[in-house]
């Protein structure tokens, strides 16, 4: 019936077009309103835990335990932070995870600088071999430095010392801040370097003249990159330390699970927001360059 | 190179550096797999016992073989987390007008948070009682009978401990992704779109392959950072219930720290690099030659 109809009436002929014109007008934005929905969902998945996470450490710990876990807290306490600074040394652990990334850091980026011009600027007849064997530090995982490490820290009395996680993490960093350093060092023009040799300067004042001044910008890059592993390193400080007084944020925390495994969950997550607090401001603060920052890292790479 | 240079000059600069990195890498290197020859707990003296090892761990170690199956599943959700998930939102990115910086930054907010931090937040997820995350949504939308404590679930906890660490770093790839996505020349995109290209076709013929030397690279860092997954699952597992989350790196770590034994230790991680350094070769091998034909 419909198969006889249709073509016997001239005027759908004039028709079809108008829907054409609509479906294709309301197709990008169908698709546009579900790809905002999507992102949405999954925006809501990255962040909600993390939201999650800091109303809990806001909890009493009864709400906690009875109630539904996606509700508001019935009523907030800041009790949880109050039991969170008695159980642990937060104070120490956040100092420690300070002067652990600052000494990393400080190795990472001045001898990937100085490693840089070294094989970039001046050269040298093994600079192509020396730069393979730093790319071998890229590939590798850290796992396997772990017990030679812990053999060799014993032997000579490092063990338990803030050096003990500055070496390998500043070590296992090392390629990567050269690469960037590198990569940066080809777009210096040659001429600015001949000039100043002409001007009679030599390799070390043009490093700290020329060189160093012009890098700034990279050097903000490599230590932002980098500050993120380093704060959070786990595997270097739980073999390496076991004072408390030399404790990280990440060894810290682990305090917080009690005898047979029990944990006051509360206070845990209260600690947790606290220690996460000094990265995350940083990272709110700065994301514009650490954003660049991780994505040249990479793309360069 | 610079005219005025010297050799001491190279040697300066170079030296301090290429120390450090041959004390904290090369070297240790070296030694795991000299260690790997022998036998020894740390306290007596070593025992030369030659392939030994090697052998034990590929013929007589069902533990090895477990962690390793273990393993390999663990870097496939994570790979699926991080490179599928980073494809799918870096390309939903591209089409939104605003928000996009906000998006990104709170897209890579769990980058940001220590792995133990993590570790505690998913352990609460998971949990049964009092009822964490997951269970309530699945009671919610009428998959209760899904209901369980994912940990210590034998078929459930490798997957349980591997979404955490895929979870922590899409943000981290889709970034790279991103930003080789809007690279991509506008004629490009313009001129198939005029030629009636779809989506799909506009991704597969056009986009992808212009970003295909980022996504190599961005395989490559996802594999070996899969590889050497070790956090989340030691602190949320310890590799338990049983041998179920064990992984090469949970193994080798109980192996080197809680039963002491050096050499066995350093056998397993010599694997692990050579694991990875065949990772890589595949990868560079299967993805450079796609893009040549």
């Amino acid at each position: 019936m419909i198969t006889q109809t249709a073509p016997a009436t001239p005027p759908t002929a004039v028709v079809p077009p108008k829907p054409a014109i609509t479906r294709r007008r309301r197709k990008p934005s169908l698709y546009r309103t579900l790809s905002r929905v999507l992102i949405m969902l999954i925006v809501i998945v990255q962040v909600y835990p993390l939201a999650w996470l800091f109303l809990t450490s806001l909890r009493t710990e009864h709400d906690f335990a009875t109630g539904d876990p996606f509700a508001l807290p019935s009523s907030l306490t800041w009790e949880n932070y109050a039991r969170a600074f008695e159980t642990g040394d937060l104070g120490r652990n956040i100092l420690n995870s300070f002067i652990v990334t600052m000494g990393a850091n400080v190795l990472i980026v001045l001898f990937g600088m100085m490693a840089a011009y070294a094989i970039q600027v001046l050269g040298f007849r093994l600079s192509k071999f020396v730069r393979g064997l730093f790319l071998i530090g890229i590939i590798v995982p850290v796992q396997i430095a772990l017990v030679p490490l812990f053999i060799d820290y014993s032997t000579v009395n490092l063990l338990d010392t803030y050096q003990s996680m500055i070496i390998p993490l500043a070590g296992f960093a090392l390629p990567m801040s050269i690469y960037l350093f590198s990569s940066f060092f080809e777009y210096i023009p040659r001429e600015t370097y001949e000039a100043a040799s002409l001007d009679g300067a030599g390799p070390y004042r043009i490093f700290g003249l020329i060189t160093l001044p012009l890098s700034l910008n990279t050097v903000v890059t490599v230590v932002l990159v980098n500050s993120i592993f380093i704060w959070n390193d786990f595997i270097f400080a739980n073999t390496f330390v076991l004072s408390e007084d030399l404790k990280t944020i990440p060894l810290g925390l682990q305090n917080y699970i009690g005898a047979m495994g029990k944990v006051d969950w509360t206070a845990t997550f209260a600690a947790v927001c606290v220690t996460i607090t000094p990265l995350l401001l940083v990272f709110l603060v700065l994301n514009k360059a650490m954003i660049q920052g991780l994505e040249s890292g990479a793309t360069k790479g | 190179m610079l005219p005025n240079r010297s050799r001491t000059s190279v040697l300066v600069f170079l030296l301090p550096p290429l120390l450090l990195y041959c004390a904290a890498v090369l070297f240790p290197i070296l030694q795991s797999l000299f260690l790997s020859f022998f036998s020894w707990n740390g306290i007596s003296d070593m025992e030369f016992v030659g392939l030994d090892n090697y052998v034990r761990m590929l013929t007589a170690d069902d533990i090895f073989w477990r962690s390793f199956f273990n393993a390999l599943l663990y870097l496939a959700i994570c790979l699926v987390l991080q490179l599928g998930g980073a494809l799918a939102v870096a390309s939903l990115l591209t089409s939104l007008r605003r928000g996009r910086e906000l998006i990104k930054t709170l897209y890579l907010l769990p980058a940001v948070i220590s792995t133990v931090a993590i570790a505690f937040l998913f352990v609460r997820i998971y949990s049964i009682d009092p009822v964490g995350l997951l269970n309530q949504l699945l009671h919610w939308i009428g998959l209760g009978s899904f209901e369980r404590a994912w940990l210590s679930d034998v078929n459930t906890v490798l997957a349980a401990v591997s979404a955490p660490e895929g979870w922590r770093f899409t943000g981290l790839y889709m970034l790279i992704i991103y930003a080789a996505l809007i690279a991509v020349p506008k004629e490009l995109e313009e001129a198939a779109v005029l030629d009636g290209a779809s989506k799909w076709t506009l991704f597969t013929k056009i986009r992808f392959p212009y970003i295909r030397p980022v996504w190599i690279t961005t395989t490559i860092m996802a594999t070996t950072y899969g590889l050497r997954g070790f956090d989340i699952p030691y602190l949320m597992t310890n590799g338990g219930p049983g041998q179920s989350s064990e992984l090469l790196t949970t193994y080798m770590y109980k192996t080197a720290f809680t039963s002491t034994d050096f050499g066995y230790a350093s056998t397993i991680s010599v694997f692990i690099v050579i694991e990875c350094l065949v990772a890589v070769g595949l990868i560079l091998f299967m993805l450079k030659r796609k893009a040549d034909s």
